[in-house]
């Protein structure tokens, strides 16, 4: 039985002397609280932080729900076309495999330029963010479908849409929920930099804000909350990709 | 077949030739004013001008030196740092049982959050820019190093040991050839993400680098030149990607 509950006692030994020597870093002046809040400060302010942000966490959420639904849906349907034909498989995938790779956030001042500050640069950044993983995972998981299963199907008198139905999505299935997540990851990273960078509302400018006036306290609160309601986000489409792909296992 | 198609390669240069015609005609013939879009023939000749020094850009090879500076010191601690934990996750289950759930957590926070706690704590300079590559890149790193060491078949390291081979020399000679496509995978892509995680730094905080190159060309509405150094910028990911598919095809088969 101890030997079931070592690595856990572990982890929260090792977070608590984490936040132990961080607290006691603030209190013993190692490091000037102008540039760091002890863990009991920020958790102070985490409710009022939060109330008073209210509004911008809606912006965030809605701005992010519009950019991952059209990244993620240019991805499927673009992705779904190169599938059909091998050639144009393997004409494409080294630049997406790019489109992942490279710093996008050089096109940041040419996103101001073209469509100005608000939401479309946010969204428009954001969907192209999270565009790139998800079509490597949408081509990724079209190789996961077993030519066999799909003649065997086709031999058993399947139609067209029963066999997609029953062979093909579910085994793209998988591949398919973890492109989600990283879609989903990327596509939040896109929001929060042009957030960060030149927007007027949002999360990412609330945190900004606080950096800037050196409210030190409400920063760490805000950069908490933000990381929380991110990791929600994150770990439910992590848990789903899980889910989707544990009957390979 | 009814036609012989070109090889995959040739395919996708003609497609990117043909965007690059269709964006140079779009940008010639339509109305779109010249603040927004340069046609690609000026930003290539802007490129030349900016490599030879004779267009208006600001000391480019002083800043260039220095994003891939910070870029060479970002990767070098995401590539050692990032192994050296894949390996203590990988060789003892107890510890990778205790600490990949954190790391699993902190993966699922979009770092770009804690910028501004970095520039907080580091100031301005090149030294956010750098910690911040690594946070973008290392993640990968450890995943795949221990994912890589993982699935290494026992029966090797058995075979090796029943050989008479020492733990280091099965860990070298076994163990590592054998997880090698997959951590060589994870630093292709923690290369990408360092880069990304550099050049982010410099665009939120214009203090040096290329990114404040790009940020001097945006203010002033240089347009050519500013296609022409984002264009620049995005080689650096280019030339880490083909560098490390070439180390791919030699050492792993």
């Amino acid at each position: 039985m101890t030997d079931k509950h070592l690595p856990l006692v572990i982890r929260t030994g090792a977070i608590v002397a984490f936040l132990i020597v961080w607290e006691l870093a603030v209190r013993w002046e190692w490091i000037d609280s102008l540039f760091l809040a002890g863990p009991i400060e920020a958790m102070r302010e985490i409710v009022p932080v939060t109330l008073a942000a209210i509004p911008d966490i809606a912006a965030t959420l809605t701005e992010f729900a519009a950019a991952f639904a059209s990244g993620v849906a240019a991805a499927i349907l673009i992705g779904f076309a190169i599938n059909q034909s091998p050639y144009a498989y393997k004409v494409f995938t080294p630049l997406f495999a790019l489109g992942v790779s490279i710093p996008k956030v050089t096109l940041l001042p040419l996103f101001l330029l073209w469509f100005g500050i608000g939401k479309p640069p946010i969204i428009v950044f954001g969907a192209l963010s999270g565009f790139f993983p998800m079509i490597l995972n949408v081509m990724a998981a079209a190789s996961e479908v077993k030519p066999n299963q799909l003649l065997l199907a086709k031999a058993m008198g399947f139609g067209k849409v029963q066999i997609f139905r029953k062979v093909t999505l579910p085994s793209m299935l998988p591949v398919l929920s973890s492109g989600f997540y990283y879609a989903c990851n990327a596509s939040m990273m896109g929001v929060f930099i042009v957030e960060l960078a030149l927007a007027r509302h949002g999360l990412g400018v609330v945190v900004h804000g606080y950096a800037v006036t050196f409210k030190t306290a409400d920063l760490y609160a805000a950069v908490i909350v933000t990381a929380s309601i991110t990791v929600i986000i994150n770990m439910a489409l992590w848990y789903m990709a899980r889910y989707f792909g544990r009957w390979r296992a | 077949m009814t036609m012989r198609r070109p090889r995959p390669a040739i395919a996708r240069l003609i497609f990117v030739g043909g965007i690059l015609v269709l964006w140079e005609v779009f940008a010639r013939l339509s109305h779109v004013s010249p603040i927004l879009l340069a046609p690609p023939s000026k930003v290539f000749a802007q490129i030349f001008d900016i490599a030879l020094l004779r267009g208006e850009v600001p000391d480019f090879y002083a800043n260039a030196l220095t994003t891939i500076g910070e870029v060479v010191a970002a990767y070098a601690i995401t590539a050692a740092l990032g192994m050296l934990v894949g390996i203590a996750f990988a060789s003892s289950k107890v510890i990778g049982d205790a600490f990949e759930p954190v790391l699993l957590v902190l993966y699922a926070i979009p770092k770009i959050i804690l910028y501004p706690v970095i520039i907080l704590i580091l100031g301005i300079g090149v030294l956010p820019n750098i910690v911040f590559g690594v946070l973008l890149g290392i993640f990968v790193v450890v995943f795949n190093t221990t994912a890589g060491l993982r699935q290494v078949e026992p029966n090797y390291i058995a075979l090796a040991r029943s050989v008479g081979y020492g733990r280091l020399a099965i860990f070298i000679k076994v163990v590592l050839p054998a997880a090698a496509p997959t951590i060589l995978a994870g630093l292709r892509l923690g290369f990408g993400y360092t880069v990304i995680g550099v050049v982010t730094g410099e665009l939120l905080v214009v203090n040096t680098g290329l990114g404040s190159l790009i940020d001097w060309a945006a203010v002033n509405y240089h347009t050519p030149e500013l296609y022409a150094l984002i264009l620049i910028t995005l080689c650096i990911g280019v030339a880490g990607n083909s560098l490390f598919s070439l180390l791919e095809r030699r050492w792993v088969r």
